[in-house]
C-alpha cells in the first residue's frame, strides 16, 4: 500500500527537494521506518538525541497525531497520508 | 591579483552574501539563502584548489539543528550527512550551532564547531563529518556548567597561529578553557575573572565570556568582552586583567558597574573594536548612539570612541557576539550588524561608516572572506 507523505518546504533538503512523496509499506510503523530509511536526514529533524519527537515536531496520520495511537502497526488504507508539521505554540 | 570582498550576513531567517570588488563602495546583496532557517554561524572556507566553501549552522526552533555548505558561493545547498550530533547516551541536546572555526593552517580541511549545549565538534573533511571532542563535555567541571541568558553556547573557538595543538574555547556563564594537546584535554582558564552572579558554587566555572579576540601578531595576548567587564590576558589566557578605561561604565545600580557588552573582534594591524551597550538589564545602545570603541595602540588599554556610527539618528540596538567582524584586505574593513537586521562598514579603522542599503531580519553573524576574483566568479 503506498502512504502519501508530506514534509515541509524547510525540510526538502531531506527528500531529495520534494515535499510530497510516497511510501510503499504495509502498515503505519513500517510507513515510517521506511520514510526514515530512504532519507536518513529527516531523523535528526523529526527525533531528538534521545529518539523521542522534537517538542514541537508533530506527525499526523490522516488527522490523528501519531503521538496519541496506540500502536503504529495499523494496515495501510488507500488514500492514507502522513503529514510532518510544525507544532502551533503561539506567535 | 585582484580579490573580491565578501559578507556573510547570518541571520533569523537566512544567510545573505553581501559581494564587493577591493574598493567595497557597491556591495551587490545576495539571498536570502537557507530562507526560514536561523544561521547562527557561517563560515566561508577556501578551496585550495577546490571551489571555495561555505559552512553554514543552521538551527529551527521545531526541526533543530544542521550544518549545511555550499559549493558554489550560496547558490545552492546541501545538509551534510554525519553533521554534529551527540550520542544518546550523553543525555546532552544539540540547539544550535553558534559557532564555527577554522582548523589551523598546515590542517586545511579541518574546521572545528563550538555547539549548545555546549560541546566542540571537529570535521576533518572540510564539514562533511563531524566527531566530538569530548574531552570538554567529560571535564570534571561539567556537571556545573549552566546555562547563561543566551543558552548553555560554546561561542569561541580561538586555534594558535603557530601551535595547532593550542586551542581556546569559551562559553557563557562557564568560561574559558584551553587545551594543548589539540584538545585531548583541557583546563580552565578563568583566573582574574570576576565571578557573575550565576549561583553556583564551583570556583572554577561560572564565568560569563561573551567573546575572545587573539592579537594577530601575539598570540599570547587576547581581549575578552566578558559579561562584567572587558579583560585582558598577556600569557595565552593563564590569566585575565581589566581593562575599561575610556569605556562607559555599566549603569546598573548595583556592583559590580562595569562595561557590558557582546562584540568585540581584532584587526591584523592590531585594532581592537568594541560595541558597548547601556547595561547588562538594558541591552541596546546608551542613550540610543551606536558608538564604536577602538583600543589606542599606545600601550596604554585605554579605550576610545572612535566612530558614531548613525550621529543624526537614534538606533535602540543591540550588536550579537558573533556580529561584528574585520576583513584581511588592506585597509581593512570593519563590519557589524544589528539585531534590527542593519549591516554597517567602515573602511578607515571604525572611524566613518557606511550602511549596506538593506534591512535584514536579526542579525546572529556577520563573518568575512576575501577571494580572488577568478576563484569568486
Amino acid at each position: 500500500m503506498r502512504l502519501e507523505v508530506r514534509v515541509p518546504s524547510l525540510l526538502s533538503d531531506c527528500t531529495s527537494g520534494r515535499t510530497r512523496l510516497e511510501v510503499e509499506a504495509d502498515t503505519l510503523g513500517e510507513a515510517l521506518s521506511r520514510l526514515l530509511e530512504t532519507h536518513p536526514l529527516l531523523r535528526a529533524h523529526l527525533y531528538d538525541e534521545s529518539e523521542r519527537p522534537r517538542q514541537h515536531v508533530l506527525l499526523y496520520y490522516n488527522e490523528e497525531n501519531i503521538a496519541w495511537l496506540e500502536r503504529l502497526d495499523l494496515p495501510l488504507r488507500p488514500g492514507d497520508r502522513l503529514t510532518v508539521l510544525q507544532a502551533v505554540s503561539g506567535g | 591579483m585582484a580579490k573580491q570582498a565578501l559578507v556573510l550576513v547570518g541571520t533569523s531567517q537566512g544567510l545573505f552574501v553581501l559581494r564587493s570588488d577591493q574598493d567595497r563602495r557597491e556591495w551587490e546583496i545576495n539571498g536570502p539563502y537557507l530562507h526560514g532557517w536561523e544561521v547562527y554561524s557561517v563560515l566561508g572556507h577556501d578551496g585550495q584548489g577546490r571551489p571555495p566553501r561555505l559552512i553554514a549552522g543552521t538551527s529551527h526552533t521545531a526541526y533543530g539543528p544542521a550544518v549545511r555548505v555550499s559549493d558554489d558561493i550560496g547558490r545552492t545547498w546541501r545538509q551534510v550527512e554525519q553533521g554534529p550530533r551527540y550520542p544518546k547516551e550523553s543525555g546532552f541536546k544539540l540547539n544550535r550551532v553558534w559557532q564555527l572555526a577554522p582548523g589551523h593552517p598546515s590542517e586545511p580541511d579541518t574546521i572545528f564547531a563550538g555547539v549548545e549545549e555546549a560541546g566542540m565538534f571537529v570535521s576533518r573533511d572540510r564539514g562533511e563529518s563531524w566527531t566530538e571532542l569530548d574531552a570538554l563535555t567529560r571535564h570534571p567541571t561539567r556537571p556545573e556548567w549552566f546555562p547563561g541568558n543566551g543558552g548553555l553556547c560554546l561561542h569561541t573557538i580561538l586555534v594558535h597561529p603557530t601551535n595547532p595543538r593550542r586551542m581556546w574555547a569559551a562559553a557563557s556563564a562557564v568560561g574559558v578553557f584551553r587545551t594543548d594537546d589539540g584538545g585531548e584535554s583541557w583546563r580552565t582558564c578563568n583566573q582574574g575573572l570576576a565571578r557573575v552572579p550565576t549561583g553556583q558554587p564551583c570556583p572554577e566555572v561560572g564565568y560569563c565570556a561573551h567573546k575572545i579576540a587573539l592579537d594577530p601578531l601575539d598570540p599570547d595576548t587576547m581581549y575578552m568582552q566578558y559579561h562584567g567587564g572587558v579583560f585582558k590576558s598577556t600569557d595565552g589566557a593563564e590569566s585575565w586583567y581589566p581593562i575599561e578605561e575610556g569605556l562607559p561604565p555599566d549603569r546598573i545600580s548595583v556592583e559590580p558597574a562595569a562595561p557590558f557588552g557582546f562584540a568585540i573582534a581584532s584587526s591584523h594591524t592590531r585594532d581592537v573594536f568594541l560595541i558597548p551597550l547601556e547595561s547588562s538589564e538594558k541591552r541596546t545602545m546608551r542613550d540610543g548612539r551606536l558608538l564604536v570603541y577602538r583600543l589606542r595602540q599606545d600601550g596604554s588599554d585605554r579605550w576610545e570612541p572612535v566612530g558614531d556610527v548613525v550621529p543624526d539618528e537614534q538606533r535602540h540596538v543591540n550588536v550579537l557576539r558573533d556580529a561584528l567582524a574585520v576583513d584581511s584586505l588592506e585597509p581593512y574593513g570593519t563590519y557589524f550588524g544589528t539585531t534590527s537586521g542593519e549591516v554597517y562598514y567602515s573602511l578607515d579603522r571604525g572611524v566613518s561608516w557606511g550602511r549596506i542599503p538593506a534591512q535584514f531580519s536579526r542579525i546572529l553573524a556577520v563573518k568575512t572572506w576575501v577571494l580572488e576574483d577568478h576563484v569568486a566568479a
